[in-house]
């Protein structure tokens, strides 16, 4: 068995997930290894990561309001508006951690101006995206387990960065925002709990 | 000493224990080691995981850190 077999290679702690991911309650992601990988060369700066996440997470929270905008329940509204604030937040974040890099302009705005001309040139891929979406997101219980799919692929992404990545400070913001993604994640969950529990 | 490989620890975690322990611990602090086939890996995966297929594990050990505690299924 792997671990076994790791244990006794010297690797000095191993845990062995009893029933494997069948049994596994929480999140998972899925596809190929290389998938989005393309996205990335890995010889990218921190600085350069950084910005792609911002992108990343900037076009989130656009999916957010637009399908508030379009929401004609008022708590699908007020949930698109959470879900879309829990991105600002995020996007915070990454704006303290760009600010912290040797490189950073002390003022953000011309960086996050330019990201977010980025993100609207990659407009035909949001179109496709929403229309993909748009029949998942019907009822909350629905929006919150789309958002958590999303949030998932989001930092599986993050994580095989971070394993393509040479440079070891741009690895090390690949884990920071996978951190960040998974304190994320928590929230959705916690939110999904308190949806299901109501109905 | 080949007798200690027989009685090398490994610890069988519940699912919840192995949630517990990576909130606990920062990304790249741990590996999380998925042993199974590209196939199934796609079809779904702890966010995360490292795909090293168990006939590949012994070719590949360089790829892992033995100091970090790892995670496997």
């Amino acid at each position: 068995m792997a671990a076994q077999f790791l244990s006794g290679q010297g690797f000095r702690e191993v845990y062995n997930l009893k029933g494997g991911i069948k049994a596994w309650q929480g999140a998972k992601a899925f596809g190929p290894v290389e998938l989005n990988l393309d996205m990335i060369q890995g010889d990218e700066s921190p600085l350069e990561i950084i910005s792609l996440a911002y992108g990343m997470e900037e076009a989130l929270r656009r999916f957010y309001v637009f399908f508030k905008d379009r929401a004609s329940d008022e708590e699908l509204r007020n949930l698109f508006t959470t879900l879309a604030s829990v991105e600002e937040r995020h996007k915070e974040s990454l704006r303290k951690l760009y600010l912290g890099l040797p490189g950073s302009s002390p003022e953000p705005q011309a960086w996050e101006e330019k990201t977010q001309a980025e993100v609207l040139e990659g407009g035909f891929r949001f179109a496709d995206f929403i229309r993909e979406n748009e029949p998942l997101l019907k009822s909350p219980a629905q929006v919150l387990e789309t958002a958590l799919m999303l949030e998932t692929q989001a930092l599986d992404l993050y994580l095989r960065f971070a394993a393509k990545m040479e440079d070891r400070d741009a690895k090390k913001v690949l884990f920071r925002l996978g951190d960040e993604e998974k304190a994320h994640l928590a929230v959705l969950g916690r939110l999904l709990d308190g949806t299901l529990v109501r109905k | 000493m080949r007798w200690k490989q027989l009685f090398t620890p490994v610890q069988s975690i519940e699912p919840d224990e192995a949630r517990e322990f990576m909130a606990r611990h920062p990304e790249g602090t741990y590996t999380l080691l998925d042993v199974r086939q590209p196939g199934e890996y796609e079809q779904e995966h702890l966010p995360g995981a490292k795909l090293v297929p168990l006939p590949n594990l012994a070719d590949s050990l360089k790829e892992l850190d033995p100091q970090k505690p790892i995670v496997v299924y």
